[in-house]
């Protein structure tokens, strides 16, 4: 007999009883699924919390990184921080402007084909591995002028790029065109209907995508091992010099073999990881107040 | 509205100024201070060169800062004018592309030492260069092999397996390491050869000496080779390491002294060779894989005048730091080697 | 995308035959040469990675790509070895996610009560906030050392007759090791994206089928799933991307070793973290080429997983517009 012609063979209870068993098996791996996924979480979160927080003092924050010194010597990761601030301030400074305009010229020019086109290219610019980029802006500016903080700042700008515009495209297209009909009906040139009214409108939603990109981007390792990644140990502001970045040193501390510097590297894990989900909480935060704001302009 | 239309300008304003404020930062620091001086390279000799900055900084009044990114990356540095002073412990002519118009001067004598950790077991085993280039061969895999237990009567080695680690970046320790494998083992030297990154047979990578070490130190059972100060800093046993006269020897300052005996007289380019000394009674106490270390600057340097008063102090009174990190002092013959050297900066 | 093309306002026209002010072609100027740089942008890069891998592509051809072995001392360099590394570490990072995120996007949208639905989706997406540094630090002081001393063997002792389950290393690292630091990095993009197209299926659907007398499960496999089998499948090919492109964790755990081994605990090497812990010193100009010729295969991998997932997304958003 096939196994057909035996379940057919069921009584109709015993049949029922069976699908609910499947059912509740599958309702169990769906527990057990997002439990693993909070607990993997839970215990990345809190390794770097527990190891960070005891390595995290006063001299962590302010001063500067002295290697081998014995371990007596107060030594932090203040260079690094300095340098993450001016690299992706930088980053910040190019890419939130052309991100803007792109997506302008995308919702408010561009025709359809066009649109389409740039979307692509946006997409596939996204899809690029950050290392990639890294290469990219080696060849580009480091091989002619050497590393340089501009040089860090523009590989994180190229990361950022699809990401601003990506998410201001999105908030642009939801101001409902009454808005923009009213504007022109008025009297009012474009450029004053986009960028006075329309884009208003929007910078919720924009400052949201541009906190976003900034924790992903204040993260990346990869293209700064080619761009700024031969720093003095002092405290440099001078974005002309390469820089020490956050996750460049927690790469370079990662891989040695003392336990101070492991120590350092959990604490400056954690603060990165703070800052990041203060970013994320805050980006959060102002895409709701924006969706509130939306709402109301469009009723 | 309004509001909204305020708080775009009030951002458009401070990216601005964020802007132009880095650009008055850059250009009003636009020339490195007068007394300073970047350098990058040889994490073999990074101990040693970062012993130096605080003293450099007080008796000199230069302040350096010292990258130990690996000797091809000091080389592609100093070849590309990204740094003042280049470090590495493979010659120039090993690299290509490679610094034409650099002067190499040996600044530090040192040793590789083979590093271990194997729980349980004691300080200074004893190696051989024939077992140890089987081992990086991966053809001897636990640590109980007769071949390794012969050389270690007396102690009872487990059957821990044996994980090989070497260098994933390119090193002049790999170079000298290498060197020494190519010469104990003709194996080695038509399968592998010498270079400063080479098509390891077997094993883990770790980046930098620091790198090799830390992995060394987190793995029971690893073997891996690094500048002797790492065994220091990293807490890690080393291996005594059997010379051409038959003695094992450990990486001490006068074994590598010992070693250094075999030439004291650095050729034109500035390279010394002092690895695998062969078999005579000068050298019954040397350290088979003992290494000279170079800097290499630019014939003609932006910074000359602080470079030349930066490695005449290190060769001479620079030298006093290294001890302690056991880095031989350089002889005298070298050290006078080194004054012309320098005096062809400009 | 879709709100776009139903509009075709005057508002949105582009300016031709109105009277044009000044300030209007400036801003129309200025965002086309925003989006021109992104096109450019673009093609920049290529031609640079292109440019850059010149030398070892006229030196080794295409022949580059199956030669396995990286010798800097006779100028010998292959991909085959990273390509290897790439596809075991890729594939078993997606082996382990999918079926983790579909079971999380399931339990979102199925099964959590109202309470917790919030908290979880929050914490999934803080998975994918962390930094890849961050986990490879993780991975390296934490995660290898428990793989190394209970799962490796475990594994080992359990499934050690098939060869993927070789004897264990006693370094923390390996090609198992990236597999799980690329899973837990994979497993927010395909869950999120999945837990979307969940809650787009339609309600009617779903609850015509409970109706039918069906339990929840065989709702979900009869209903939710076909109807967003594509999306979901385009989710998974977002994360092959994410997997592929991922070189710092990877560099970090994995152990560094270029060759083809099945063992799943052996080290081993990926064309990302490859070129991230050697270009930096690369002893000739031919071997820095190599390294760039191995981010040409990367960058054209990307480039068409990217594509298809596109395609996918593109193809299964008009059925569904065609089905509303």
């Amino acid at each position: 007999m096939s196994s057909a012609e035996v379940r057919s063979l069921e009584r109709p209870a015993d049949r029922l009883r069976r699908r609910r068993v499947a059912n509740r098996a599958m309702e169990l791996l769906a527990w057990l699924a997002a439990a693993t996924a909070v607990a993997i979480l839970a215990i990345v979160v809190f390794s770097v919390a527990k190891q960070g927080a005891s390595a995290l003092n006063f001299d962590f924050l302010t001063k500067t990184q002295v290697p081998f010194a014995p371990p007596n010597v107060h030594q932090g990761l203040a260079n690094a921080f300095v340098g993450t601030l001016v690299i992706v301030g930088i980053a910040t400074a190019l890419a939130l402007p052309v991100g803007i305009l792109i997506a302008i010229y995308v919702n408010e020019f561009a025709r359809p084909p066009v649109r389409y086109g740039i979307g692509l290219v946006i997409d596939i610019l996204a899809g690029v591995p950050a290392i990639v980029i890294g290469f990219f802006v080696f060849g580009l500016i480091v091989v002619a002028h050497g590393q340089s903080g501009w040089a860090g700042g523009f590989a994180l700008a190229v990361l950022m790029l699809p990401l601003v515009s990506r998410t201001t495209i999105e908030v642009l297209a939801l101001v409902p065109n009454s808005l923009r009909e009213a504007a022109l009906g008025v009297g009012a040139p474009r450029w004053r209907a986009t960028l006075g009214i329309v884009l208003p409108q929007t910078i919720g939603g924009v400052l949201t995508g541009a906190t976003l990109a900034v924790a992903r981007v204040a993260g990346e390792t990869a293209p700064l091992l080619f761009t700024s990644s031969l720093v003095t140990n002092n405290i440099d502001w001078n974005p002309s010099h390469p820089l020490q970045t956050v996750p460049v040193a927690i790469f370079e501390l990662s891989e040695s073999p003392d336990p101070a510097d492991h120590a350092r590297a959990w604490a400056a894990a954690f603060v990165l990881l703070i800052f990041i989900l203060f970013a994320s909480l805050t980006a959060r935060w102002l895409a709701t107040r924006s969706r509130r704001k939306l709402g109301r302009a469009a009723g | 509205m309004p509001r909204n239309g305020k708080l775009v300008r009030i951002i458009l304003v401070l990216g601005a100024v964020a802007v132009a404020a880095s650009f008055a930062v850059t250009a009003a620091s636009a020339k490195r201070s007068a007394g300073s001086l970047k350098g990058a390279g040889s994490s073999f000799v990074a101990p040693l060169v970062n012993a130096w900055i605080a003293p450099v900084n007080s008796n000199l009044g230069i302040s350096m800062s010292y990258n130990a990114v690996g000797s091809g990356g000091g080389v592609s540095a100093i070849t590309n004018k990204e740094v003042d002073f280049g470090a590495s412990d493979a010659p120039l002519s090993v690299f290509s592309p490679t610094c034409t118009t650099c002067v190499q001067i040996p600044w530090a004598l040192s040793g590789t030492a083979v590093l271990y950790n194997l729980p349980g077991a004691k300080n200074l085993l004893k190696i051989s260069g024939a077992v140890l280039a089987k081992i990086y061969l991966g053809q001897i895999k636990k640590w109980n092999d007769p071949a390794l237990q012969k050389l270690n009567k007396g102690v009872n080695l487990p059957s821990t397996a044996i994980t090989v680690v070497h260098r994933s970046d390119s090193s002049g320790t790999t170079f000298n390491f290498t060197d020494f494998l190519s010469r104990v083992s003709p194996a080695w030297k038509s399968k592998v050869g010498t270079n400063t990154s080479v098509a390891w047979p077997a094993g883990v990578g770790g980046n930098k000496s620091a790198g090799v070490a830390g992995i060394v130190h987190q793995t029971p059972g690893a073997i891996g080779y690094a500048d002797v100060a790492y065994s220091t800093i990293a807490h890690l046993n080393v291996f005594k390491v059997q010379n051409r006269a038959g003695n094992y020897i450990i990486p001490r300052l006068k074994n590598i002294k010992a070693a250094s005996a075999l030439d004291t007289h650095p050729a034109k380019d500035g390279s010394l060779s002092i690895v695998n000394p062969p078999k005579n009674a000068k050298y019954a106490n040397a350290y088979p894989i003992s290494t000279y270390t170079y800097v290499d600057v630019q014939k003609s340097s932006a910074n000359a005048a602080n470079l030349k008063k930066l490695i005449n102090w290190a060769v001479t009174k620079g030298q006093a730091f290294g001890p302690k990190l056991i880095f031989q002092p350089l002889p005298a013959a070298v050290v006078a080697f080194d004054k012309k050297q320098i005096a062809k900066v400009k | 995308m879709s709100t776009l093309d139903t509009t075709t306002d005057v508002a949105r026209r582009p300016l031709s035959g109105r009277r044009a002010h000044l300030g209007d072609l400036l801003l129309q100027g200025a965002a086309g040469l925003a989006a021109l740089g992104a096109v450019v942008l673009v093609g920049l890069i290529a031609y640079k990675i292109v440019q850059g891998a010149k030398l070892s592509l006229s030196t080794f051809g295409l022949g580059f790509i199956t030669h396995v072995g990286w010798d800097p001392v006779h100028l010998s360099f292959g991909a085959g070895s990273f390509l290897f590394g790439t596809a075991i570490t890729s594939i078993g990072a997606l082996i382990l996610a999918t079926p983790l995120s579909i079971g999380i996007a399931l339990f979102l949208t199925e099964l959590a009560p109202g309470g917790i639905r919030g908290p979880v989706t929050a914490l999934v997406e803080t998975l994918a906030a962390i930094p890849s540094v961050v986990i490879g630090l993780w991975g390296i002081l934490v995660l290898g050392p428990v793989l190394r001393d209970h799962v490796e063997p475990f594994l080992h002792s359990a499934l050690g007759f098939i060869p993927l389950f070789g004897p264990p290393n006693s370094a923390g690292t390996g090609i198992f090791t990236a597999i799980v630091i690329l899973t837990i990095m994979i497993l927010p993009i395909i869950s999120s994206i999945s837990r979307e197209l969940f809650l787009s299926v339609p309600g009617e659907l779903k609850e015509g089928a409970l109706g039918l007398g069906t339990t929840r499960w065989e709702m979900v496999r009869g209903v939710v799933i076909p109807y967003t089998r594509g999306g979901v499948a385009a989710a998974v090919i977002l994360g092959l991307g994410r997997a592929l492109g991922e070189a710092i964790a990877v560099a970090q755990v994995i152990g560094a070793f270029t060759g083809i081994s099945w063992n799943l605990f052996n080290p081993g090497n990926t064309l990302a973290s490859m070129i991230a812990l050697n270009y930096q010193g690369a002893s000739s100009g031919l071997e820095l080429s190599s390294l760039i010729y191995l981010a040409l295969i990367l960058l054209v991998f990307s480039i068409i997983v990217n594509i298809v997932a596109q395609l996918i997304v593109r193809r299964v958003a008009k059925r569904q517009g065609l089905a509303q």
